[in-house]
């Protein structure tokens, strides 16, 4: 590939033809047409009849006379989504922020270079590899109240929840929860710091190196702020998918117990596949959605200003 | 009499005046129905046809998967029978059915989920079949069919919607090692009484629950203990069949329901109270995962050797207890759900009869109604006894062929037959899987302690309250 | 001095990876042992640490075609993943590098198709599918993945793509370069760590999306996820078969990453940022 010198005038004639080589109309349009389109099909489609579900009466999949905000009303004054919404927050506010920690320092050792560093990377990927069906029949085998591996080999040992098992107290349930999202999400942020961190571009730490600064000076300075965009984007995206986390839920509490580990995801599954009340569970749909989009709007547009994120 | 010789001139024999005689008469003297009836004729009309069947996989469906060629042989109906899990057998059957995609002709059923079916519409009577003599063999026997599983499962306002192909039960399971155990039984009768046997009330079971409760390093039937031991062994998970059995197996056995006469709820009464203070109290006998512990679990445990007692679905004994699938295979003894010796109205046990349905888009219904016939047929659910070893009855008459009577397991069926003389089907209540949420979770934290028995059926006549009054079919 | 001490510090923070490594790990390689561990000694209490292995599970895995569901998953991830890449990088390198009208509430349109709970738009997706047919179709399950993957891989790559120098694309053009050329020879190039990387984890997603496969999928598209559950069985949950599928769905994916981290590395190679 060659490579391609220039000079000060060459950048400002380049920007003067460039801006209007670059900036004509159509080109970006058509970059994101096929995108645009393809999620208008795909998932605008599918969402606006979830909303038309949530307006109607829908019983057993069949929809009857239209309703209204009647679904929302009963879902916003049942106490149960409310739960379901507070369980789901906690677990998301302590989750994320220590996968995003642990993942960011592991990131940052492995881009300084490790020995083994080929072989050791995919091994330590493996808990995002998993099948999350999987990940949650691995963690009952752990910690399964009285014959889990862990649960027998050491807190009972230990005499921690002799009385009852993590799964089922009210206290631990979730914290069990959180410590297997950790487990299992942890290596994904790694990944993809790692990968942002090694897409960084070199000069700019060349040039910090010629000026003498320290490494924590060069992180705060130099990484951080270049980092931004992929730390921000990633943080976003894994906040969202932890809200809605349920396969592992569903497959070691189910929920409980009581309501204890309830999130949306799991009462939008009792909603729909054991009462079918598909009306309500849509309008569940419809309210995490505005939920969401009213975080991330603010989220992308602070972001924006602040840390020059997006 | 010369006899007359044929072409070659070979002599023919004489025919026999006899004989003759008899194949003259034999067409007038038979029933004009000579022929007995059959699959292969009743199904000629439809032979080119293909149905699809949707069953849940448990032992007893994955042999008769073995056995449905025959079928497709005999009548040259293709079947394609296919099997998955409980949840998706639920999940995947209700979707296909409720949203009429129609790719299943029949679907397995459970009990529960028939009031919903039903206000939805989409279940297809099969009384004009049973009807029809050219579908339906004379030697159908649907009065040998389990009672009242059968009626109150597959028979709603005067129609039928399938034949009592599954009968699942829960049985009494114990170990009988221990309670054969001769010093066991002098310590027993010393503590309490009466002599140590399975038990036929709940409340032997508590003391038998309470008697072998012990921690690591005490002795158990004359050996030093390595780990806790327990009495009982509930299921215990919030969801799964939990509430089911607290229900059937507890608090109707002390009188009370969750329902009125005219289906309203009344979960707060004290007769429920008191049965899930009893049930709740058993809790300190059992293992400290009993929270946890789902339908499957609980056998898997007591196949594992954890616990004294268990109340189980009877078809996972099967499973257990035989050779490879538990160290103390063979060592087992089973008895009926047990009784409340405190309570002299009818008993009750906790069923699940299961039927198979077809459904109201099936383009082939008679094609699907002779396949769910020869499934309940006794003939084929012997065959499949054959072929597994073991199995559910859902006839009566099954329990009387050797398999079941000469069985090495004949406790296990002598108790599955006398679980199923007391239980029924669930009631036909649309919302039952939401109130059956609700109410697993109250008692599951009465189990752990968190609630107290009253507390629990106030805040569940409260929810149910808000879920249904009454709470009936809608018309 | 200094490449000494770099070098013990090397060997220090190697030392914490694998022990990070060992504990996350120990779980997967306990389900490993499971693989050949007896079913009578799975759940001993006390624990069984030593034991003769078998292959019973194997056999069983085999004979129940687990392969044929290994071959599905492969083929919609695989499938979804190219769709995914191609659909998606123009539009993440036209989200970063282009002012456009209202493009902030178009990237937010295409990340809020990812909020709802999916639990709650699988049964549209099913009354959907099955008016047009899509139900068991590979196509169908390819398309439905396409919901939340494409949404991601946008936005994770812009966010990469925010980092590429213009200038190079500037000078580029200037020398003539058509638009085509310049996104083909100088984007996409410095881009590959970024859209490896993604391209990744869209794969893992789809290859262990349960939810989705198992309610529009049937019979012919049986991804490895939804043929899981058939292993929790009447007769209790076959462990030892569990384990295998568990293993035996890494393998691919461990494969996949492994090959392709060196794009996602900074190899000594460094492209044409110079000078």
């Amino acid at each position: 590939m060659t490579t391609i010198g220039y000079s000060g005038k060459d950048v400002a004639r380049g920007k003067a033809a460039g801006r209007s080589a670059i900036g004509r109309l159509w080109y970006p349009y058509l970059l994101i047409a096929p995108t645009m389109i393809t999620l208008v099909v795909v998932s605008l489609i599918p969402f606006l009849y979830v909303l038309f579900l949530s307006l109607h009466d829908v019983r057993y999949g069949q929809v009857r006379d239209f309703a209204w905000f009647a679904n929302y009303a009963t879902l916003l004054s049942d106490p149960r989504f409310w739960n379901s919404m507070l369980v789901a927050t906690i677990f998301v506010l302590i989750a994320v922020p220590l996968e995003f920690m642990l993942g960011l320092i592991g990131a940052l050792i492995l881009n300084r270079g490790i020995r083994m560093r080929r072989i050791v990377v995919p091994f330590l990927f493996i808990p995002t590899m998993m099948a999350p069906i999987v990940v949650g029949l691995l963690w009952k085998i752990m910690l399964a109240g009285s014959w889990g591996l862990i649960s027998y080999n050491l807190l009972e040992r230990f005499g921690l929840f002799k009385e009852a098992s993590i799964f089922a107290s009210p206290n631990a349930a979730l914290y069990a929860l959180i410590l297997v999202d950790v487990w299992q999400w942890t290596p994904f942020m790694m990944l993809a710091f790692f990968a942002g961190l090694q897409a960084l571009p070199v000069n700019p730490y060349r040039a910090a190196a010629v000026d003498g600064a320290d490494p924590v000076q060069t992180f705060f300075r130099l990484t951080l702020p270049m980092l931004s965009p992929v730390l921000a984007v990633i943080g976003l995206l894994r906040l969202i998918d932890a809200f809605k986390v349920f396969d592992t839920i569903f497959l070691l509490t189910g929920g409980g117990p009581g309501a204890v580990t309830e999130s949306p995801s799991i009462l939008a599954y009792k909603l729909v596949f054991e009462y079918w009340k598909v009306g309500e569970a849509s309008a569940l749909a419809a309210l995490v959605w505005i939920a969401f989009f009213l975080f991330c709007s603010i989220f992308y547009h602070v972001a924006r200003k602040r840390l020059n994120a997006f | 009499m010369r006899r007359p010789c044929d072409a070659t001139g070979r002599t023919l024999a004489a025919p026999n005046p006899l004989v003759v005689g008899l194949a003259i008469a034999l067409p007038w003297l038979w029933p004009a129905t000579s022929h007995a009836w059959s699959y292969k004729e009743a199904a000629a009309p439809y032979a080119v046809q293909s149905i699809t069947v949707l069953d849940e996989v448990t032992p007893l469906q994955e042999t008769m998967q073995k056995l449905v060629p025959q079928f497709e042989e005999e009548t040259g109906i293709e079947v394609d029978y296919q099997l998955l899990n409980h949840f998706e057998v639920i999940n995947r059957g209700q979707a296909d059915l409720l949203s009429g995609r129609g790719e299943y002709d029949a679907i397995m059923v459970h009990s529960p989920q028939m009031g919903l079916l039903l206000d939805a519409g989409v279940l297809r009577p099969i009384d004009d079949l049973i009807a029809n003599a050219e579908l339906t063999s004379p030697d159908v026997d649907l009065g040998d069919l389990i009672q009242p599983s059968w009626d109150t499962v597959a028979k709603y306002q005067g129609e039928t919607y399938g034949f009592l192909t599954w009968a699942y039960n829960t049985v009494y399971w114990a170990r009988g090692d221990l309670l054969a155990h001769p010093e066991e039984q002098a310590a027993f009768k010393a503590k309490y009484g009466y002599d140590l046997a399975p038990a036929e009330t709940l409340q032997q079971m508590r003391d038998i629950a309470e008697f072998f409760t012990r921690a690591k390093g005490e002795q158990l039937a004359g050996q030093t203990l390595e780990s806790d031991f327990y009495g009982i062994l509930l299921e215990g998970i919030k969801g799964g069949t939990t509430w089911w059995t607290v229900w059937n197996s507890f608090v109707r056995n002390w009188g009370g329901d969750i329902f009125d006469e005219d289906g309203s709820p009344s979960v707060d009464r004290p007769e429920n109270v008191a049965a899930i203070e009893f049930w709740g109290d058993l809790w300190k006998f059992g293992p400290p995962g009993m929270a946890e512990a789902s339908l499957i679990d609980v056998p898997t445990l007591m196949g594992q050797g954890v616990t004294a007692q268990a109340l189980a679905w009877s078809d996972f004994g099967l499973g257990i207890d035989r050779e490879g699938g538990s160290p103390y295979a063979g060592k087992f003894v089973y008895a009926p759900s047990p009784a409340n010796a405190d309570y002299g109205g009818p008993r009750s046990a906790e069923l699940e009869p299961s039927i198979l349905i077809i459904a109201q888009s099936s383009d082939a219904p008679e094609a699907t109604y002779l396949f769910l016939q020869w499934m309940a047929d006794r003939n084929t659910q012997l065959a499949l006894a054959e072929e597994l070893g073991a199995g559910v009855p859902n006839r009566y008459s099954l329990f009387e062929a050797p398999i079941f009577k000469d069985s090495r397991l004949a406790s296990l069926y002598a108790a599955m037959r006398g679980s199923l003389e007391y239980g029924e089907a669930k009631p036909r209540v649309p919302q039952i899987y939401e109130i059956n949420d609700v109410l697993a979770a109250l008692v599951q934290q009465v189990g752990l302690g968190q609630l107290t028995a009253e507390q629990a059926m106030a805040q569940g006549q409260n929810e149910v309250l808000s879920i249904c009054d009454p709470c009936t079919l809608s018309e | 001095m200094h490449s000494e001490r770099s070098r013990r510090t090397t060997d220090l923070l190697t030392v914490l990876v694998l022990g990070y490594a060992a504990l996350i790990l120990f779980p997967v390689v306990w389900m490993a042992t499971m693989m050949v561990k007896p079913e009578a000694v799975m759940f001993e209490r006390p624990t069984v640490w030593w034991f003769t292995p078998t292959l019973e599970h194997f056999e069983f895995v085999l004979a129940a075609g687990f392969h044929w569901h290994l071959l599905t998953s492969f083929v919609v991830a695989l499938a979804s993943t190219v769709l995914v890449v191609l659909l998606g990088t123009p539009a993440a390198y036209a989200f970063a590098r282009f002012e456009m009208w209202r493009r902030d509430d178009l990237f937010l349109f295409i990340l809020a198709t990812r909020m709802a709970p999916p639990v709650c738009l699988v049964i549209p997706f099913y009354l959907i599918y099955s008016k047009l047919g899509l139900i068991d179709t590979y196509i169908g399950l390819t398309i439905a993945y396409l919901t939340f993957n494409l949404s991601f891989y946008v936005w994770v790559l812009r966010s990469f793509c925010r980092d590429l120098p213009v200038e190079l694309e500037e000078a580029a053009m200037v020398e003539g370069y058509p638009r085509w050329q310049v996104l083909r020879r100088i984007v996409l190039p410095l881009l590959r760590p970024g859209i490896v990387a993604t391209a990744v984890l869209c794969f893992i997603f789809a290859w262990n999306e349960f939810l989705f496969a198992f309610m529009l999928g049937g019979k012919t598209v049986k991804t490895l996820p939804v043929a899981i559950p058939t292993l929790i069985t009447t007769q209790g949950v076959k462990w030892g078969e569990m384990a295998i599928v568990g293993i035996v769905a890494l393998v691919p994916i461990l494969i996949v990453v492994f090959l392709l981290q060196r794009h996602i590395v900074r190899g000594l190679t460094l492209g044409a940022v110079k000078g």
